[in-house]
């Protein structure tokens, strides 16, 4: 309990560091888009996997619920919204964090127990600028813009399942899918994006910058990172779509 | 890394893999040591898993109530809510929780023990690593992958009752007598099945990153970061086949 606290109060101050060091100093423009490029390319591969097969079961599930109501032809409407409103940020949110979100905390970690965060701090160089202000800016950057190719390849995925595996009409398929999307739900779609990568960047950096010394402390670091991060993107995917949608 | 090191990859992680599974399916096993890695990484991942899934269990009814308003079908709120859960949110969301939180301290606790130096120790001993350090934790992984899914599918349930009753104003009565009407036992069955596929790939991707971490403190974090990666990529294209294997839909 006291633990939990201590560590919340951590975190705040942790955060209120960050914020005065990134408004107070010059943007760091270069590094800010070699993290976007790390972050966006390194993880697009993975990303379009994941929504390119999330996006078939959805369809598959879809036929499922619908069909023995004989609602076959609403799967583009459920796809195209389960997919826009809901699933393409979540998914992509949970897949950055397993990916760019780890590997922020470990490599901040390592820099932590080698005392190299020490050594930036002995340079008069503020290490919350230096290290995370780029990481910050870069994510948020990319990943409204990696959850718009998202939402693309998982809705054409699915389009491609409801035609060659359920055999259902390709054209009505786009039809409902986009009579019942407005513009509105995909600009809602990247402000979520936008939360979750703020969050995702915040609470990894926190950890990395909290690690214990030894492999084991960068390991239990990478982790806490990682499950944090998903807890917390699911309680403000809530929070989002009650405001936005509710 | 050039395609032949994938392949080689995959051979290598295939080969770890048999032998494990072979030790696991062998006695002696070490039944200690697995029941405290059970109980380690049940009571570790019980809290996110529940965390994860009851908010999106609300988002659930939140976005269905919206779609069913439409057509006046409101009572059928509860059934798609235990539906989705059951099928597909817990089993997905609860085996990636336990790959972020269990997978990826087995491969960190593994890692460090081969950074140390312990493993090769232990081998220097004429001990069975794999059989006393990877059978006990994959095996843990295999059995707490289910049980975490059904605490994590009530969760999901309550997280729904909680959106459409308390914040939504719908009526408790009517989402409690709609719960089961869609929900069949193959659901269920269906959704233990996945989470031992599941369970299964988390022990054996964590067990084989941590076993093969190299490059001291850094290789650790590496490890973790590749097993969560790669477990949740595995689960999200196993799951598309298991979906339509389990729940069949091919359609004509």
């Amino acid at each position: 309990m006291i633990a939990g606290i201590t560590g919340l109060g951590r975190f705040g101050g942790f955060l209120a560091t960050l914020v005065v060091a990134s408004v107070t100093h010059r943007p760091p423009i270069r590094s800010t888009f070699e993290e976007a490029y790390r972050i966006g390319v390194r993880s697009l591969p993975i990303l379009l996997t994941i929504s390119v097969f999330v996006g078939t079961n959805l369809s598959v599930q879809g036929y499922n619920a619908f069909a023995p109501l004989g609602g076959q032809r609403l799967i583009g409407m459920f796809v195209a919204l389960a997919g826009v409103r809901e699933l393409a940020p979540i998914m992509v949110a949970a897949m950055v964090a397993a990916k760019a979100g780890t590997e922020m905390a470990s490599q901040i970690a390592v820099m932590r127990i080698r005392q190299q965060i020490d050594a930036l701090e002995v340079m008069s160089i503020n290490p919350h600028w230096y290290l995370v202000t780029p990481r910050l800016f870069g994510i948020v950057l990319v990943l409204p813009a990696l959850t718009v190719l998202s939402v693309f390849a998982l809705v054409t995925a699915s389009w491609l399942v409801a035609i060659f595996q359920l055999g259902l009409n390709g054209q009505q398929f786009i039809e409902y899918a986009s009579s019942t999307t407005r513009l509105v739900d995909l600009w809602y779609c990247m402000v979520k994006a936008f939360a979750f990568g703020i969050t995702i960047c915040v609470v990894s950096c926190y950890y990395g910058f909290q690690s214990s010394p030894g492999p084991s402390g960068v390991g239990s670091a990478t982790n806490a990172a990682v499950v944090s991060s998903a807890v917390a993107c699911a309680v403000s995917n809530y929070l989002l779509s009650r405001v936005l949608y509710g | 890394m050039s395609s032949g090191g994938v392949i080689a990859g995959i051979g290598r992680f295939g080969i770890f893999a048999g032998h494990v599974v072979w030790r696991s399916l062998t006695p002696p096993w070490e039944l200690h040591e697995f029941s405290r890695h059970l109980w380690q990484v049940t009571t570790r991942c019980v809290l996110p898993v529940c965390a994860t899934v009851a908010p999106l269990g609300m988002v659930m009814a939140l976005q269905g109530l919206k779609i069913f308003e439409l057509f006046g079908a409101q009572q059928l709120l509860s059934s798609l809510v235990s539906v989705a859960v059951f099928r597909e949110l817990s089993p997905v969301l609860a085996s990636v929780l336990v790959a972020a939180q269990g997978g990826s301290s087995f491969a960190a606790e593994l890692g460090a023990m081969r950074i140390k130096e312990e493993l090769d120790a232990t081998e220097v001993m004429a001990v069975d690593s794999l059989r006393i350090h990877v059978v006990p934790r994959f095996l843990a992984a295999v059995v707490a992958t289910p049980l975490l899914n059904l605490a994590g599918s009530l969760a999901g349930i309550a997280g729904g009752w909680l959106s459409a009753v308390v914040f939504e104003g719908e009526s408790s009565g009517q989402f409690l007598s709609n719960l089961w009407r869609l929900t069949q036992p193959i659901d269920l069955v269906g959704g233990t099945i996945k989470t031992l596929v599941f369970g299964a790939l988390v022990g054996l991707i964590s067990c084989y990153q941590g076993f093969h971490a190299t490059g001291g403190a850094a290789g650790v974090g590496k490890a973790v970061n590749d097993t969560v990666v790669y477990a949740a990529t595995t689960f999200i294209v196993a799951n598309y086949f298991l979906t339509s294997a389990l729940f069949g839909a091919i359609g004509g």
